[in-house]
């Protein structure tokens, strides 16, 4: 195990670097600069601002130095909130997106498990039909109508619950509600076709035919077994949970990454940019791995290179 | 060869018998044929492309069915405008991943070996990033005209059939018809065009059913957070974006795009849980909790090898 561990974090490090040094280039091949906005500035005032950025060193100094700074854990200075560093930024923000995303995830969960059981187990019923129905809505419906949905409903309409901001539990109930419905309905998709498949195993028989019941079945010998191929799309499911946060804090004004990332794009902020790129990287890679453990722990018979 | 396995009157059967893929296609029909025609500039609402001047931000009425928008133009006429590149962009983005994702499908599975082995970690790599993130990483790059937004698209929408594709290959290559034909001495590219390829046809399609929903469904969403297209381009997600921004005072103006990008996103995912179902002998089907019975001579006789070999 500690050498899985190991093994996967001597991994991580030409893959992050591989990451930094894609997203360098690609921000900086882009016609238009940080500097380069709706006021223009003296070209004097410009020149310094670049010289005390680096920005006027050639492309290749540039990424050396960079790549100095970002091993000794220095992500560099943002350009738009001036006197901030990235570091600085993502400290505050990374902690507000994990709390969003973890609520988030826990609410899929919840949900999604459950429907998706019920449907398998009362297969071809009108349960699993509207459960079927409920989880393929849930997949094609754009987070951001089940945002407008929302706040519409509880904020402008009932006025019972705040719509913006990250300032009290009370402000996290929208933004996870939003955030939770496309991964939810994903993993009931997921937990109908592993339930399904477990139901058609000799143990369920043997199960059944000593008299268990119905639901002690599906609770004890199903649903385990069932969580194996659940517990491995944790990585596509961190995937949709960061996408879905680009749009959940950008419709609630909520100060995560994902808002930093897309302000940092349209600002052309390259350090906060990479920054935020980087930690996203580190998050897959983190979940992937725990999804490695998770498989060692649920099925020892798993080999895990 | 070509005429072959899974006989078309058989797969149109079984769609026929799953009510949710039956009434999907002919909604998904609809509307392909709403944006063709607006495509052709056919005038399909009362105000056409004109802008009425009068009514700013109406609410629907018999008029404006849909209500009309802060510069007075009809909210109907645009979403029937919009479906013309919301459609567009996502048949245009799996044609894309079709050719992208089946060219190296197929050469990672008929290749096999360390070629496949290196190919294959690098759709892993490229698939375990979040679509949103690396689109929006390429349009920084090639800009958020329409093109961008299709190449962008494009490209991180592949994997998945050059997953599936590779899979076929792997397991047909074993098949006895292959093996035939290679010993016959049949040229390699030959094999792939006309043994492989129309074998591994059926899930292909099924895949790209799937890939044109969550094209539309990104590129509203690249829209919406205002990083996708933008105006005076217009799709569903401009329109849902443009909407969002009067949420409080006049709903409807996001209402509506946002029903239509989730009715045709909807329709395509039923339709290919559908397809799936339905190319797949083995899995039974149900409708309103029936069992439904294979048909009996006429269509057996135009597929008798998907019926001999389940």
């Amino acid at each position: 195990m500690l050498g899985l561990i190991i093994k996967r974090i001597l991994l991580a490090i030409p893959v992050l670097w591989i990451v930094a040094s894609i997203t360098f280039m690609l921000v900086r091949i882009v016609p238009g600069g940080p500097f380069e906005g709706d006021k223009a500035l003296p070209p004097e005032i410009v020149a310094n601002l670049k010289a005390k950025y680096h920005l006027d060193k050639p492309v290749h100094e540039q990424y050396l130095l960079y790549m100095e700074r970002l091993v000794h854990g220095d992500l560099g200075l943002s350009y738009k909130y001036i006197g901030r560093t990235v570091n600085d930024i993502l400290a505050d923000a990374f902690p507000v997106s994990l709390q969003l995303g973890g609520a988030g995830l826990l609410l899929a969960i919840c949900i999604g498990v459950p429907l998706g059981t019920i449907a398998a187990v009362r297969r071809g019923s009108g349960a699993d039909f509207a459960a079927m129905f409920l989880s393929t809505a849930g997949i094609s419906v754009p987070s951001f109508v089940i945002g407008a949905l929302l706040i519409f409903t509880f904020g402008i309409w009932l006025k019972i619950l705040p719509v913006a901001l990250w300032e009290s539990p009370r402000h996290m109930i929208l933004p996870a509600l939003t955030l939770a419905v496309s991964p939810a309905a994903y993993l009931a998709r997921l937990t109908r076709a592993s339930v399904l498949e477990i139901l058609e195993k000799d143990w369920v028989r043997t199960a059944r035919s000593k008299g268990l019941s119905t639901d002690k079945t599906v609770v004890k010998h199903v649903l385990r077994n069932a969580l194996v191929p659940i517990a491995t799309v944790l990585g596509p499911l961190t995937a949709i949970l960061v996408t879905g946060s680009f749009v959940v804090e950008f419709m609630y004004a909520i100060p995560g990454m994902g808002r930093f990332f897309i302000t940092a794009v349209g600002n052309r902020d390259y350090d906060l940019i990479m920054g935020t790129t980087l930690v996203f990287a580190v998050l897959l890679i983190v979940s992937n791995t725990i999804v490695d453990i998770v498989y060692v722990i649920l099925d020892p018979r798993m080999q895990v290179t | 060869m070509s005429k072959d396995k899974v006989g078309f009157g058989y797969i149109w059967y079984r769609l026929r018998n799953i009510p949710t893929a039956y009434f999907a296609f002919w909604v998904i029909l609809s509307i392909c044929i709403v944006a063709l025609l607006s495509g052709l500039h056919v005038p399909l609402s009362h105000y056409g492309y004109s802008q009425t001047t009068t009514d700013l931000l109406a609410a629907p009425s018999w008029d404006h069915p849909m209500g009309t928008d802060e510069l007075g133009r009809d909210l109907f006429s645009r979403i029937v405008y919009g479906s013309q590149l919301s459609i567009s962009i996502g048949v245009t983005t799996a044609l894309i991943a079709f050719v992208i994702g089946t060219i190296y499908g197929a050469i990672a599975g008929f290749s096999g070996g360390k070629i496949d082995n290196v190919l294959m970690r690098g759709v892993d790599i490229a698939y375990a990033l979040p679509d949103l993130l690396v689109m929006i990483l390429i349009g920084v790059l090639i800009g958020r005209g329409t093109y961008g937004i299709l190449i962008s698209l494009g490209l991180v929408s592949w994997m998945g059939t050059a997953r599936l594709v590779r899979a076929q290959f792997l397991q047909l290559q074993h098949e006895e018809f292959v093996e035939a034909a290679r010993a016959a001495g049949q040229n390699s590219l030959l094999i792939v065009w006309k043994h492989l390829l129309p074998n591994a046809m059926g899930p292909i399609i099924v895949a790209l059913t799937f890939t044109v929903p969550s094209a539309i469904l990104s590129e509203s969403t690249l829209s919406f957070i205002g990083l996708g297209l933008s105006p005076p381009a217009c799709s569903w997600g401009t329109l849902a974006s443009d909407g969002w921004r009067s949420l409080r005072g006049h709903p409807h103006l996001i209402l509506f795009p946002s029903f239509f990008i989730f009715l045709t996103v909807l329709s395509f995912n039923f339709l290919g849980d559908g397809l799936r179902d339905a190319l797949d002998p083995r899995t039974r089907l149900f409708n309103y909790g029936k069992v439904v019975q294979d048909p009996e001579e006429p269509v057996e006789k135009e597929s008798p090898e998907l019926v001999t070999k389940e």
